[in-house]
């Protein structure tokens, strides 16, 4: 393996019968999986080669185990009743996100003294951790569905409103002119500039918010619930059965990786045309 | 309204204006939170308050005054700042190097791309039981929640700032006898800076997250601790007092982190 580095990359890697782009795509897929195969492989190994102390024995695991746990919590139907309240919460959260975050956002994005009036509390929110009122909301609605739903809620609905606004607030101040010089009326601005500009902002805040709320389900349900996937992940850690806990988070991480992706897919098909955007995380 | 109002507003900002017109926007903001406030001391005025549940402004901060007073508060934002800035430390200290050989080293970018993406997309707060565990719940389990949140942030910024990195100045330092030592020090680790703090911004309110989960999970003192037992115990404006604190901070903290980016590096900014 050469020393390779970023600048010589393009060019030098060209190989004789396949070309360098496709050369160097197979090149990362290769390297990537085997970079995760080997860490699997040598977590696998260790309690092999180093021995495992008795007490560490109780919160030590190899990936084999975890995927039978999994495999096992699956193939017996265990997973889908904690994972089903979990998955309600989420869209129920997103839902109410969306259906808010997008009007207010608009809303925002039109009116520049709406926007300097609500611009304290938006930033206050959206820089604070919203595990922050977790034990306030469980104080007000309970252990039950609706304060996870409400820490669903408020995670999701900023990087949606954020992304709203900002995507309303960028459109095309000429081609609204334009538009506006051929008689159209407010709708037509909105249906021909506006939403077609801010479509992509929002799909961006929809990836944004899916990760804010999986992870909302998560921190809700470690706390104050008693169903769904994390609080089985929480028994699991305290009756020292890692495999569960791994399992758990292997569901979580994938879910979300999969959600995600998808999202990304659309992104990228709506901005191919486009010049680049920044993120607003 | 709409469109006309926002480029009256860009307007008013001449140099002519008064302060009024050039600061509406803040003027704005600072009125609509006063008028929240009033509206939420008043509201109690019509409503009956039922202390169990709801508090007042006024209520709050005396409860503030109290906590600050006694020193517990500061306290319990001592106890939590350790854990914090260690774990922010050491996500630096690891989390940058290795994001700039990630991105300069085209092979290591392929080998680690993947992994890590896969860990930043996870949610991995989901560890936290885990790690509390394994470490324990005091500052080495915070800490190291801390680190595992907030180092992937400062991995992928810092990456992304050596890609996109003037290919000429490392043909410069080449042309001029650089060696590899040369090209990292005189061209990498400076051009990632502003990257690395757009990083920071993302990965405190992630080390944020991971000390509010620790505290939560376990803990006897730190303002996450804090809040939640007076959650516990029905201390409706002591709670709030602290839940409002850790607003305040997290609100200086990134817009801090803003401004600095504003004042250190305006050429960036003004994208």
């Amino acid at each position: 393996m050469t020393d390779q580095t970023l600048d010589l990359s393009i060019g030098a890697s060209a190989g004789r019968f396949v070309s360098p782009a496709l050369r160097q795509r197979i090149e990362s897929i290769a390297l990537g999986t085997t970079t995760i195969a080997l860490l699997l492989v040598a977590w696998e190994l260790l309690p092999h080669v180093l021995p495992v102390q008795q007490g560490t024995r109780l919160f030590f695991t190899v990936p084999s185990r975890i995927f039978a746990t999994l495999w096992q919590m699956f193939a017996t139907g265990t997973i889908w009743a904690p994972l089903g309240v979990s998955a309600t919460a989420f869209a129920i959260g997103l839902a109410l996100a969306i259906a808010a975050g997008l009007p207010l956002g608009i809303l925002l994005g039109r009116s520049a003294t709406l926007n300097a009036m609500f611009d304290p509390f938006v930033t206050a929110f959206n820089a604070t951790p919203r595990l922050v009122f977790l034990p306030l909301l469980m104080l007000w609605l309970g252990i039950g569905l609706s304060s996870k739903i409400a820490i669903v809620f408020s995670g999701a609905l900023f990087p949606l409103l954020i992304n709203t606004h900002e995507g309303v607030r960028n459109a095309d101040k000429i081609l609204i002119n334009v538009v506006r010089s051929f008689g159209a009326t407010g709708w037509d601005v909105a249906r021909l500039v506006v939403i077609p500009n801010s479509l992509p902002f929002i799909i961006v805040g929809l990836r944004l918010a899916i990760g804010r709320a999986i992870l909302g389900v998560v921190v809700a349900e470690f706390f104050g619930a008693q169903d769904g996937l994390g609080v089985v992940m929480v028994r699991a850690a305290s009756s020292f059965n890692v495999d569960v806990v791994f399992a758990g988070l292997i569901v979580f991480a994938a879910l979300s990786l999969v959600m995600t992706g998808l999202v990304k897919l659309l992104e990228d098909r709506m901005s191919r045309w486009r010049p680049q955007r920044a993120e607003n995380e | 309204m709409g469109y006309l109002a926002a480029e009256n507003l860009a307007a008013e900002r001449l140099p002519g204006a008064t302060f009024a017109a050039r600061h509406r926007g803040a003027l704005l903001g600072a009125l609509a939170v006063v008028l929240f406030f009033t509206a939420w001391q008043m509201i109690f005025l019509i409503v009956p308050l039922n202390p169990l549940f709801f508090t007042t402004p006024a209520q709050i901060a005396a409860g503030f005054t109290d906590l600050v007073e006694s020193g517990d508060l500061l306290h319990d934002l001592a106890v939590s700042a350790v854990p914090f800035g260690l774990g922010l430390l050491a996500a630096v200290i690891i989390g940058v190097p290795l994001g700039i050989v990630m991105g300069w080293r085209v092979r290591v970018g392929y080998a680690l791309d993947p992994l890590m993406t896969v860990f930043y997309a996870s949610p991995l707060v989901a560890l936290a039981p885990l790690l509390v565990i394994f470490f324990g719940v005091g500052i080495s389990g915070k800490t190291i929640i801390v680190f595992t949140l907030a180092v992937f942030p400062f991995i992928f910024n810092a990456a992304s700032g050596v890609r996109a990195v003037d290919r000429l100045l490392i043909n410069v330092v080449r042309s001029l006898g650089g060696r590899e030592r040369d090209i990292y020090l005189k061209i990498l680790f400076p051009s990632v800076l502003p990257y690395v703090v757009a990083g920071a911004r993302i990965a405190v309110g992630r080390a944020l997250i991971a000390v509010l989960v620790g505290e939560f999970f376990a803990a006897s003192e730190g303002i996450g601790y804090a809040i939640s037992r007076f959650g516990d115990i029905f201390a409706i404006d002591r709670m709030f007092a602290c839940i409002l604190t850790v607003m305040v901070i997290a609100v200086v903290l990134t817009e801090g982190i803003r401004w600095a980016e504003r004042a250190a590096f305006p050429w960036r900014a003004s994208q």
